[in-house]
């Protein structure tokens, strides 16, 4: 019972169920849409003080807003799966990355802050991220958010294709 | 139970579901990049169901919210930039094998890289703002 709620992987369905029920919940509970990545801005500029313009709109008025608690509460859930699950807590691995790839630490720590550098900017223009555009605006049949989602998984797939034939290897190791 | 509170409380039971689901292993989201498995396709796609349908019920009682509130909702518009921002973000997806939401469950797991996914993520976020402020055109 533990190995199965607390160690192995869920099913992929499980997940889904739970996820899912998200979107309809914050709707009827909050009258809000589900979405993570809007609240990277609160915390720019709770962190950076910052006096963008962009920053100053009637959306992020109040800089510590629920989104910040949303993020913090995402953080802490899963803080718990990992204790449950067991293991180091603070660990340099990355599954398969670290395992084929012998980098100096630096260079994995600079890849992943360009990869994060895409994903911010990347969500921002595009309005939203996978919570928002390809669950939420899915959901509800948005016709940018199936553009968007296209488009996501278009060049996510180029991006691993790349990797996979130049960095990580031809076949699954 | 106040705003911040239930959003605090979702974000935990979130962040605990992306990280039993896999959502948070960097080979999982790859492989579902490179369709080696499709575990996670299926999660999203599950999950976009269940939404649906979740949507379609609220729809079906008259779309109120707790307490007899009408439900608004807005769909995302698209800004000049958004295709080559989708594009951006998908290679940022790839590379990192990460999205806004599942950075948040590595980091809780403990994954020091992630941390620099994350910085990586803010420091967007903040050239978004500083890009936007310089040529308003590309919203």
């Amino acid at each position: 019972m533990y190995q199965a709620l607390f160690v192995d992987t869920w099913p992929w369905w499980v997940g889904g169920i739970l996820i899912g029920l998200l979107v309809p919940g914050f709707y009827y509970f909050q009258n809000t849409a589900l979405g993570v990545s809007t609240g990277y801005g609160n915390l720019v500029k709770i962190i950076s003080r910052s006096k963008l313009p962009w920053l100053q709109g009637e959306k992020f008025a109040d800089a510590w807003g629920w989104r910040v608690f949303f993020i913090g509460g995402m953080v802490l859930g899963a803080f718990v799966a990992g204790r449950l699950k067991g293991g180091t807590f603070l660990t340099r691995e990355m599954s398969l990355f670290t395992e084929v790839l012998n980098w100096p630490f630096l260079g994995s720590a600079l890849y992943f802050f360009s990869g994060g550098l895409f994903l911010g900017l990347g969500a921002r223009l595009a309005g939203g991220c996978t919570s928002g555009h390809s669950i939420h605006g899915l959901a509800n049949l948005h016709k940018s958010s199936i553009i968007v989602t296209v488009v996501f998984l278009i060049f996510g797939a180029i991006a691993a294709a790349f990797l996979r034939t130049f960095l990580l290897g031809g076949g699954a190791p | 139970m106040s705003r911040k509170l239930f959003f605090l409380a979702s974000g935990f039971y979130f962040g605990f579901v992306l990280s039993r689901v896999g959502a948070s292993n960097y080979q999982v989201i790859f492989r579902m990049f490179t369709a080696e498995d499709l575990h996670l396709a299926w999660v999203i796609l599950s999950a976009i169901i269940v939404a649906n349908l979740g949507m379609r019920y609220l729809k079906m009682k008259g779309n109120l919210g707790r307490g007899g509130k009408p439900i608004e909702i807005k769909e995302k518009k698209l800004g000049r930039l958004s295709i080559i921002g989708a594009a951006i973000f998908g290679i940022g997806w790839g590379m990192a094998g990460a999205c806004p939401g599942t950075v948040l469950a590595q980091i809780g797991e403990g994954k020091i890289l992630a941390l620099f996914t994350f910085s990586g993520m803010l420091f967007g976020t903040y050239l978004y703002g500083y890009l936007l402020a310089r040529w308003p055109k590309i919203n």
